[in-house]
């Protein structure tokens, strides 16, 4: 199950952070996501190790913590996206593919002539469509 | 759990370092520790001198050469570990007592007290007492003690030194014989050795022989250890091969992983300086099945008890810390994450302390810094959960650390840090875009959420450590950066914590994280009008010249600050000058900020600044006048402002709050502080260039009688009298007064005169000049005439501030060099400009309506007397009495003739609430006189009328008709040009005719001016200028002649008239059926002979004649028409008849002529064109009453 997603801007600034708990560990998952800033910034900014798969946008798990697992995606804008589940055997087919549609669900949003690009995401329609993708990503797997 | 492991701690001495003694002052504390703990490692080779084999070693493999001892100082000492068996260098292996002489001058005492405490180390094996600064006394003293008690004789640094070398090679030396004693002993005999884990385990279990064989590896590990200690690594890793070995064997799990655990350490040791990636891998795979074998000795029945788990974490933190490097970051982190998540299976809280600390740590050296940030986070918790002052200081100070990750550092103290050259790189390889450095801040601290949890902990920690500057700045940042997410009772919450924390702050405290007001530049004030400086071009003598602004206006009123060119202000400040700046200040919080005192801050110290007061109500922006003197000469340059706020004085620096809300434009900043206190954007202040030059003079100037605005009626002239003041410390040596704005010509004289005498002006002295001015006309968009809006009679017609004329005076000092070290070029200290704005109020006063011009014909009585002719010669001008004339203008006698009166009526109304005296004069060549006063009351109008008689030339003279002959003559033909000039011709006849007419006023004791009617009366005149400047060519008059000479003189007769007015009304009475002789006398007023046919004709009351008719009611004898005469020029001619009444009555007699040979001048005159129509001349007419027979 996913327990948040969030959009990070180049500039590491948060832009959508949403939580699919009910318990209120908000402050929790906000240091889970600024943690893995990190090792973000560290896979940015050593590429030499992941030579061969330097277009790859997907950056896989970043690292475990407590009980969750936390992924990461980099876009050509360095906007990063990061998801964080509490499943134990996630298949990394099924996060890239989750990373996608979420992707493009981002690129939509801020397709808006009235978004701001640095200002926070706000539209209604990202929201839903991302609470949609993070349901769908819990049931029906191999998408 | 301890700190700071790593894999090498095994083959570290633990020496406890007690002072003892009496208390020992801080710094001296202090330098003695870092004397003794500069020698951690202690080379084999240096202390072979103190070291004398007793038996043979068993540390056989011992290198001399290269090995060293490690000494780990534990300060204050440290509780016995439970684990001591377990793990020989978890022992206090030695003691050191330090004392420090003057504090405790009793050396028996000092032994005695460090005996009894080294006594609590059991494990010790080297006890030493260091006394430190010793008095000669107790050097003696102490000598004779040399073996209980070592005294540092305070000499040189160096020798001191030298002596705690020796010192603490002696006690390795004794050290390393203790361990060979102790190794050799245990080969020997054995050892117990047990552990927590093995207090109550199945000793009494089966088999003796595995127990034996466990206690044997047991005893090789420890040997192992000590060989560590010895700083033999070989010679251990032979003992922990048997001890890995045996323990295998017996299951001795525990010890299996300590023994594997030693062996790592023996073969770091053994290869210190060599690391290849192979032995990376053995350390890894060793460490590896460290940390697997631990685990495995985690049982479950004693957890409770004792656990293992930290020998777990300890090797996993261990490992980690190996492994700490760039390209392994994926295993440590790995390892890191796995030991927090082993946090929880640790019951010691100051356990998990450790761990966390260590974990902080470790993710910090990997570059880590959120992570780090946030398990030193975790760890300051868990000293908040710790309830006293200390532990609260270091979760303040671990906070802290953790503020710079966050971004929500404190100001001052890591601006260096942050601004470091690292990140810059990284921040611009990132971004396409390049931010300003400042505003990349601004990105990260975004994380709000974050950042006010950390600041309210930082806050929290500091008001528990007791540190109120702390818990001010916290309280101060969290307030400024996230005052939108905090509510109104949270926000008055920090601000009482803020007053609190400043409550136990000295005054004057000052603190680098500014917080409320958010001090934004508003604008600099340019120099006002009054002291505006002007470039002096030295060559010209009117050396303002070049350097006036352009445009239509030198001043205006509206003119905004003066930044209209923006890209090259500059902006000069003179010593010993006020100057001023404007800032705006918001209060964005929900409670009323006080701002004990506000004031410029200015790093170059050539200006004093003025504290100001402020008070902000909540949510609002207040725009604030900072001011202060300049008092050197050179560039001042403002950053922020200082303020007193909340009991602390910090500096508001201008550019954050311009990067903040750059922030908020842009939608990093949650919200602009300015914005939401309901103040406008402002346009991009421009920063001047600003320079202190030197003094200057200052010309202050005061109106008499007060600067505040007269009030003056339209065309009222008041002298003004303006004083003027050198205020500066410059003498004035040159001075110049123009007129600049609207309505200059309203200023009539300016004294320049009396400016110039006073020149030079020294610096206090004063001149006083006078300037008239004659207040102007209001226009309709002056008076803002607008009936259906503005009735009230207070606002009505009082002209408005922009409308006044200014005095603008250029003034300088002297030409001087100010700056000797430019000499290449005389630098001109620039002069001055003065604008004096005269601030009249023009009021509409008496008001003119219209100008009209009509004649009246009033008969003349026949009588005696012709009437008398006003100038009809010189002479007779002459002899008539100005009184007379002036009865003349006005007075009409009945009895008197009148040539076809004109008289100009201007009707004047008076729309104010005073009384307005009019007095029309007429300016004749020689004297001008008035007529009496009229006086128009208020909300009255009057009519003044203005004979015009007295214009008329006295002959129609052929020359000065000339441009009357052509005005009218040739307006058919238009010959243009001729045509303009006589019209110019008349235009200015006439105006010469109006300008004779002056319409004065006065209303109260002290105010006059004059009406400015000539337009209106010229407009008037226009049509019939003709018929009042030139006279009739011919006139004609009438008188009786009975009973008196018929060749009597007319000048004779008008000489007496005046006195026989009255006679004459009595004599002149006609009555009926009497014949009266009566005479007609022509005059011919041209220059030339008129021939003429004349008739004379006689009316009665209805119009009717009545000489010739049916009904003819006079008879007549002579002839009455037809009469052919010749009159030479200026000549008169009479012409004698008689009339006999039948009825009495009114009767009119009237004279009219044919002029026969009409000339172009009579042409003109009659304003005909055609030469074939004749020109018909008529006389007033006059009145005849004739009287019945009584």
């Amino acid at each position: 199950m996913i327990v948040c997603v969030a959009v990070v801007g180049r500039q590491n600034n948060p832009l959508y952070l949403q939580s699919f708990t009910e318990a209120d560990d908000a402050l929790k998952l906000h240091h889970i996501v600024h943690c893995s800033l990190d090792v973000i910034e560290e896979r940015v900014n050593n590429p030499k190790k992941s030579g061969p798969t330097l277009n790859e946008t997907f950056l896989g798990l970043l690292y475990p913590t407590e009980n969750y697992k936390v992924y990461g995606y980099l876009t050509n804008s360095k906007v990063k996206f990061i998801l964080v589940t509490t499943d134990l055997d996630v298949r990394d087919v099924d996060v890239r593919s989750f990373f996608r549609r979420f992707h493009s669900a981002y690129v939509d949003a801020v397709s808006n002539p009235f978004h701001v690009p640095g200002k926070k995401i706000t539209s209604k329609a990202f929201a839903s469509r991302v609470t949609t993708l993070v349901k769908s990503f819990g049931s029906t797997a191999p998408a | 759990m301890e700190p700071d492991v790593s894999i090498e701690t095994g083959s570290m001495i633990r020496i406890a370092v007690i002072p003892v003694g009496g208390s020992i002052p801080h710094q001296w504390l202090r330098e003695y520790v870092s004397m003794l703990s500069r020698h951690t490692r202690i080379d084999l080779s240096s202390i072979s001198s103190f070291y004398s084999e007793h038996q043979k070693s068993p540390f056989t493999h011992q290198p001399w050469e290269s090995g060293s001892l490690l000494f780990k100082y534990m300060v204050g000492g440290a509780p016995p570990s439970p684990w001591e068996d377990f793990q020989a260098h978890r022992k206090i292996l030695a003691v050191i007592g330090l004392c420090h002489c003057p504090a405790s001058p009793d050396l028996d005492l000092v032994i005695d007290q460090f005996a009894s405490v080294s006594k609590g180390y059991g494990s010790a094996l080297a006890k030493r007492l260091f006394a430190f600064s010793p008095s000669d006394e107790q050097l003696r003293e102490g000598r004779e003690k040399e073996n209980s008690i070592i005294l540092f004789p305070s000499a040189d640094q160096q020798a001191q030194e030298l002596q705690m070398l020796t010192m603490i090679q002696d006690v390795a030396a004794t050290l390393l014989m203790e361990f060979e004693k102790w190794v050799l002993r245990a080969e020997s005999t054995g050892t117990i050795l047990k552990t927590p884990l093995d207090s109550q385990s199945n000793l009494s279990s089966e088999e003796v022989i595995k127990a034996k064989k466990r206690r044997l590896a047991r005893a090789q590990k420890t040997i192992g250890d000590y060989c560590l200690l010895a700083g033999s690594p070989v010679d251990a890793n032979a003992h922990f091969v048997t001890a890995i070995e045996l323990a295998r064997l017996t299951g001795d799990i525990f010890w299996h992983a300590g023994a594997l655990e030693g062996s790592v350490c023996a073969l770091l040791v053994g290869r210190m300086d060599e690391r290849d990636s192979l032995l990376e891998e053995e350390v890894k795979y060793r460490y590896y099945s460290v940390i697997q074998l631990y685990k495995r000795s985690y049982l479950q029945d004693n957890a409770q008890r004792v656990s293992t788990a930290t020998f777990e974490l300890e090797a996993q933190l261990k490992l980690a810390r190996y492994l700490c490097r760039r390209h392994l970051v994926k295993e440590v982190v790995e390892l890191l994450m796995n030991a927090s998540d082993g946090a929880k299976s640790l019951i010691d809280p100051s356990d998990c302390l450790i761990l966390y600390v260590e974990i902080a740590r470790l993710f910090g050296a990997l570059g880590y810094q959120r992570k780090a940030a946030f398990f030193s986070r975790q760890v300051a918790q868990l000293y908040l959960k710790q309830d006293n002052v200390s532990a609260a200081i270091s979760a303040m100070q671990v906070l802290s650390m953790t503020s710079k990750a966050y971004h929500v550092e404190r100001r001052g103290t890591n601006r260096k840090q942050h601004g470091s050259p690292h990140e810059i790189e990284s921040c611009t390889a990132e971004s396409g875009k390049n931010y300003p450095q400042s505003i990349i801040s601004l990105f990260e601290s975004q994380w709000s959420t974050l950042q006010m949890v950390v600041l309210r902990e930082i806050l929290m920690s500091s008001v528990r450590a007791g540190d109120p500057l702390a818990a001010w700045s916290a309280a101060a940042r969290l307030l400024r950066s996230f005052y939108p997410l905090i509510t109104p009772a949270g926000q008055s919450g920090l601000a009482s914590s803020l007053a609190n924390s400043a409550d136990r702050l000295r005054s004057g405290t000052r603190c680098a994280d500014p917080v409320l007001p958010f001090i934004r530049l508003h604008s600099f004030r340019m120099h006002p009008s009054q002291m505006e400086i002007i470039k002096r071009n030295p060559a010209k003598n009117d050396w303002w010249t070049d350097s006036a602004p352009s445009g239509p206006f030198i001043y205006t009123p509206f003119s905004k600050g003066g930044t209209t060119d923006s890209n090259k202000l500059e902006l000069n400040w003179i010593v010993g000058e006020p100057d001023q700046v404007l800032v705006e200040l918001a209060n964005p919080c929900a409670f009323e900020l006080s701002v004990e005192s506000i004031y410029l801050s200015i790093h170059s110290g050539n200006f004093d600044a003025f504290p100001v007061r402020v008070n902000l109500p909540p949510n609002t922006a207040k725009v604030v006048l900072l001011s202060g003197i300049p008092t050197k000469i050179g560039p001042v340059s403002i950053p922020g402002c200082i303020v007193h706020c909340f009991g602390v004085i910090t500096e508001h620096l201008f550019r954050d709050v311009d990067d903040l809300l750059l922030g908020a434009a842009q939608g990093l900043v949650l919200s602009d502080p300015f914005r939401c206190c309901g103040s406008v954007k402002l346009k991009n202040v421009v920063v001047p260039n600003i320079t202190v030059i030197s003094p200057l003079p200052l010309l202050v100037s005061y109106a008499v009688g007060g600067d505040g605005a007269m009030i003056l009626y339209e065309g009222e002239i008041r002298d003004i009298r303006i004083r003027l003041t050198n205020a500066g410390t410059v003498p004035i040596e040159q001075a110049h007064i123009s007129l600049s704005g609207r309505n200059q010509n309203s200023v009539t004289s300016i004294a320049h005169e009396s400016l110039n005498s006073a020149l030079p002006l020294k610096p206090g002295a004063e001149v006083s000049f006078i300037v008239t001015i004659k207040a102007w006309k209001l226009s309709l968009a002056d008076s803002g005439h607008d009936p259906g809006k503005n009735t009230s009679g207070a606002t009505r017609g009082v002209s408005t501030e922009s409308s006044n004329p200014f005095l603008v005076i250029h003034y300088a000092g002297p030409i001087s060099h100010t700056d000797e070290f430019y000499s290449s070029e005389p630098s001109v200290s620039p002069g001055r400009r003065l604008v004096v704005p005269l601030h009249v109020g023009v009021v509409q006063g008496l008001r003119f309506v219209k100008a009209r011009l009509f004649s009246m014909e009033i008969p003349a009585r026949v009588s005696v007397a012709v009437p008398q002719r006003v100038s009809l010669n010189e002479s007779d001008a002459e002899e008539i009495t100005a009184h007379s004339r002036i009865d003349s203008l006005v007075k009409i006698d009945p009895y008197r003739g009148s040539w076809e009166l004109r008289l100009l009526e201007l009707e004047l109304s008076n729309p104010t609430d005073v009384v307005f005296d009019v007095n029309v004069s007429v300016q004749f060549d020689t004297a001008e006189f008035g007529c009496p006063k009229t006086r128009i009351d208020h909300n009255c109008s009057a009519r003044v009328l203005v004979p015009l008689e007295h214009f008329k030339l006295p002959v129609l003279d052929n020359s000065l008709f000339a441009k009357g002959l052509k005005s009218t003559a040739f307006v058919s033909k238009s010959s243009s040009f001729a045509e303009r000039n006589t019209k110019a011709e008349l235009a200015a006849s006439i105006s010469n005719l109006v300008s004779k007419i002056k319409v004065r006023w006065q209303s109260g004791r002290n105010s006059s001016g004059e009406l400015n009617i000539k337009d209106a009366v010229q407009a008037a005149l226009q049509t019939s200028v003709m018929d009042i400047l030139l006279p009739d060519p011919l006139t004609f008059g009438f008188r009786l002649t009975n009973g008196r000479s018929k060749t009597e003189n007319i000048a004779d007769a008008s000489k007496s008239v005046h006195s026989d007015v009255i006679q004459a009304l009595h004599q002149s009475s006609i009555s009926v059926h009497e014949m009266t002789d009566i005479e007609v006398l022509i005059r011919n007023n041209t220059r030339e002979l008129i021939q003429m046919s004349l008739s004379i004709n006689c009316r009665d009351v209805a119009g009717d004649n009545c000489i010739e008719g049916d009904n003819a009611t006079v008879l007549w004898a002579g002839i009455l028409s037809g009469i052919s005469l010749e009159i030479p020029p200026l000549e008169e001619l009479v012409h004698p008849f008689s009339l006999y009444f039948l009825v009495p009555g009114e009767y009119t007699l009237l004279a009219a002529a044919v002029i026969d040979d009409e000339n172009d001048v009579l042409r003109a005159r009659a304003r005909t064109d055609s030469a074939d129509e004749p020109i018909f001349c008529r006389g007033s007419p006059f009145r005849i009453i004739v009287t019945g027979t009584l």
